[in-house]
């Protein structure tokens, strides 16, 4: 279904063509309109904008391959990244292929849906949400996902139900001999009143080359809650280009928390769009990088109305070469009063060759509002490191405790216990792996 | 137990000398107060005995328990029994002060060959220590100083002093920020804790610390020198009569301050 592009053609453009057939009409309808917009989306490169400071050599320098010819090697150990609170609510995909044999999604109690989206083409919430609530002008990945996904994560919760369990989406992404792209999708629709918790997790279960592009859309409808942990954990070879956009409606509440330790290159572009008075959200993340690593988060929050709360700490450390870009868009509405607004980026930076570049971006047409923001970019502190030497540690433990202490505010509000744990694990394994420069004085 | 000989001391990387030739003794068992104006160097002499990277020695030389201590880092100098109560207490968000005080403890104990303590027999340890200083249990689950009112944060240095039981104890404006209860409750542990074995060295502008703890020996610090030492009549006699009258002393050897 290849048609004449009109863009210069890129890696997403020339695979494009390896779509997989669909059946239903409804799915047809998608991959044309992905098609016809992936065809008007040029790929980015520096001289725009919002890519101005990101290296995209690691998909530009790789020559990705379609999943068939890739040579894709069996996943192995899944058990392994389970979590036990969601014995009963998981979801697994490979490659962003569906896998029925290692989920289970018997455990989260009357009026929760959870499934592969194609088994669910016929809901009228599919019908009504599917690639519909996703936008990302331009965003050739976006599309890019919408020509190629035919899995996807289902959550639907109807009016009033309380998810049992924190549903776990386990994506993996096994080896190949050939570097490949993987299009994960997932649509979450919460009814009225609904509660869920969801953990999105990636992880590379070896160190290969492969690109990973989930996108990710949510509908928070009247005094539902959400509470979104996404959690990166790819190969380190690995691209991962992200696109979560969540609508809030009155009364609800989204929180998002992002936790970024893998991946050579991540853009994660999150998203909130508030369309109703009285809604609080967050949009926070933690970022961890090393070596020649490079995170880069654009993040919108859109405030279109009155009264609403939001909360952004974006919390990052750099250690080795590695690159962290912030760019934060909060845009307030000319009749959006009474706007709590508070974002801060805090960048922690361990070495001499690492880069932070940080942006935060507000347009503000209101003029009763609170927004905060501010952005910091700096060392350990001298004093902090002398105070816990000279009560006993040595510098290196004095360094770990203090660069632990900075991390950990971002993931102390994970509220499942066990991917809390994992994340503590995660923090302190990053502290001790580190060989810090000397940075203090 | 502790001799400072002919110290000088700039801040790393500069020139102009803090310390311009400190001589200080300090027996066991003694108790010496420090006094002086501000910028005089009180505060620079006793971050220097405790290994402040901020700072370089130029000349002279430390001698802790008859060892030269100037190549020590701040982490081996506590080991040795070394303890400076900081006059602006860190934050250390996400950190509790009970694993913060635990992890100390165990490292100082294990260099000083006393038994380490498992977070059972801790808590056991330090319940003593918290009445020593009137301090809530609630404080050991909080983050070391995070949020602490300026009171709380030094009777949370005086509560480490209690845990960690230094050899030689640098308290560097302890009594600062301490409304007269505090002060009374900080002083009443400190004098409890003072033995025959270990010394103390009070650095303070005040005379009214020294109501409540009673220094064998008072130094008078000004322009980077101690010009001035004597007995605890001297703090009564700065108190009367400020420090104007001690200037002279510190251009006698010819240098203005």
């Amino acid at each position: 279904m290849a048609l004449p592009s009109n863009v210069e053609p890129s890696v997403l453009h020339n695979l494009a063509k390896h779509a997989p057939g669909v059946e239903s009409a409804f799915m047809k309808k998608i991959r044309e309109q992905s098609m016809e917009a992936l065809n008007r989306s040029p790929f980015p490169h520096r001289k725009m904008e919002d890519w101005r400071f990101t290296d995209l050599k690691p998909i530009t320098r790789t020559e990705f391959v379609s999943m068939d010819e890739a040579g894709i090697r069996p996943a192995i150990d899944v058990e392994k990244y389970y979590i036990p609170e969601s014995d009963r609510s998981r979801l697994v995909f490979i490659n962003g292929e569906y896998q029925e044999k290692y989920s289970s999604i018997g455990g989260l109690g009357k009026g929760v849906t959870v499934g592969n989206l194609a088994d669910h083409l016929d809901d009228k919430e599919v019908e009504e949400y599917l690639n519909k609530l996703v936008n990302y002008e331009n965003d050739p990945f976006t599309h890019y996902n919408g020509l190629m996904f035919t899995d996807g994560s289902y959550i639907h919760l109807e009016k009033g139900a309380k998810a049992e369990a924190p549903i776990h989406v386990l994506n993996l992404y096994t080896d190949s001999v050939k570097p490949y792209v993987s299009t994960p999708r997932m649509l979450v629709v919460a009814e009225e009143e609904s509660d869920v918790t969801i953990i999105e997790d990636h992880i590379g279960l070896s160190d290969n080359k492969y690109m990973t592009i989930p996108v990710c859309e949510i509908k928070v409808k009247q005094k539902a809650h959400i509470h979104h942990a996404r959690i990166v954990r790819d190969s380190l070879e690995a691209v991962h280009v992200s696109r979560p956009i969540a609508y809030v409606e009155k009364n609800s509440e989204y929180h998002s928390y992002t936790i970024t330790l893998g991946a050579k290159l991540s853009r994660n572009e999150p998203k909130v769009i508030q369309e109703d008075e009285e809604v609080d959200f967050t949009l926070d993340g933690l970022v961890l990088i090393d070596g020649e690593q490079i995170a880069d988060t654009h993040s919108t929050m859109d405030h279109r109305f009155s009264h609403a709360e939001s909360h952004q700490l974006h919390k990052v450390v750099v250690n080795g070469k590695a690159h962290s870009i912030f760019n934060g868009k909060i845009f307030v509405r000319r009749d959006a009063q009474k706007i709590d607004s508070f974002q801060e980026n805090r960048n922690l930076l361990l070495s001499l060759d690492g880069l932070v570049n940080t942006k935060p971006q507000l347009e503000i047409f209101a003029d009763d509002v609170l927004c905060s923001h501010g952005a910091t970019v700096g060392q350990l502190d001298a004093e902090e490191v002398f105070y816990l030497q000279s009560r006993g540690m040595t510098e290196e433990k004095a360094k770990e405790v203090l660069t632990y202490a900075f991390a950990l505010e971002t993931i102390e509000n994970i509220k499942v216990n066990s991917v809390h744990q994992l994340l503590i694990d995660e923090v302190y394994r990053y502290t001790k792996a580190n060989n810090v420069d000397k940075v203090t004085a | 137990m502790l001799e400072i000989k002919d110290l000088h001391v700039v801040v790393e990387g500069e020139n102009e000398e803090i310390l311009k030739g400190v001589n200080l003794k300090v027996n066991k068992g003694e108790i010496h107060a420090i006094m002086g104006p501000n910028g005089s160097g009180k505060s620079t002499l006793a971050k220097v005995a405790a290994g402040h990277p901020e700072y370089e020695v130029t000349k002279g030389d430390i001698i802790y328990e008859g060892e030269s201590v100037l190549e020590m880092d701040p982490d081996e100098r506590a080991h040795a029994g070394i303890f400076l109560a900081f006059q602006y207490p860190v934050e250390v968000p996400g950190v509790t002060n009970s694993t913060l005080l635990r992890e100390s403890y165990n490292t100082i104990a294990a260099s000083r060959g006393r038994e380490e303590l498992d977070p059972l027999e801790f808590q056991d340890y330090i319940q003593d220590k918290l009445e020593l200083v009137q301090m809530k249990p609630e404080f050991l689950e909080r983050a070391v100083n995070t949020g602490f009112s300026g009171g709380e944060k030094k009777r949370n240095e005086i509560f480490q002093m209690a845990v960690l039981q230094p050899q030689l104890s640098l308290l560097d404006e302890t009594d600062s920020g301490l409304d007269i209860d505090a002060l009374k409750i900080v002083a009443d542990g400190i004098n409890k804790m003072h033995g025959e074995d270990d010394a103390i060295v009070l650095i303070t502008h005040y005379q009214r610390l020294l109501n409540y703890i009673v220094p064998d020996y008072v130094h008078v610090m000004i322009g980077g020198k101690i010009v001035k030492s004597g007995g605890k009549d001297l703090a009564l006699q700065l108190e009367e009569k400020g420090y104007d009258w001690l200037e002279s002393y510190a251009t006698v050897n010819g240098e203005a301050n």
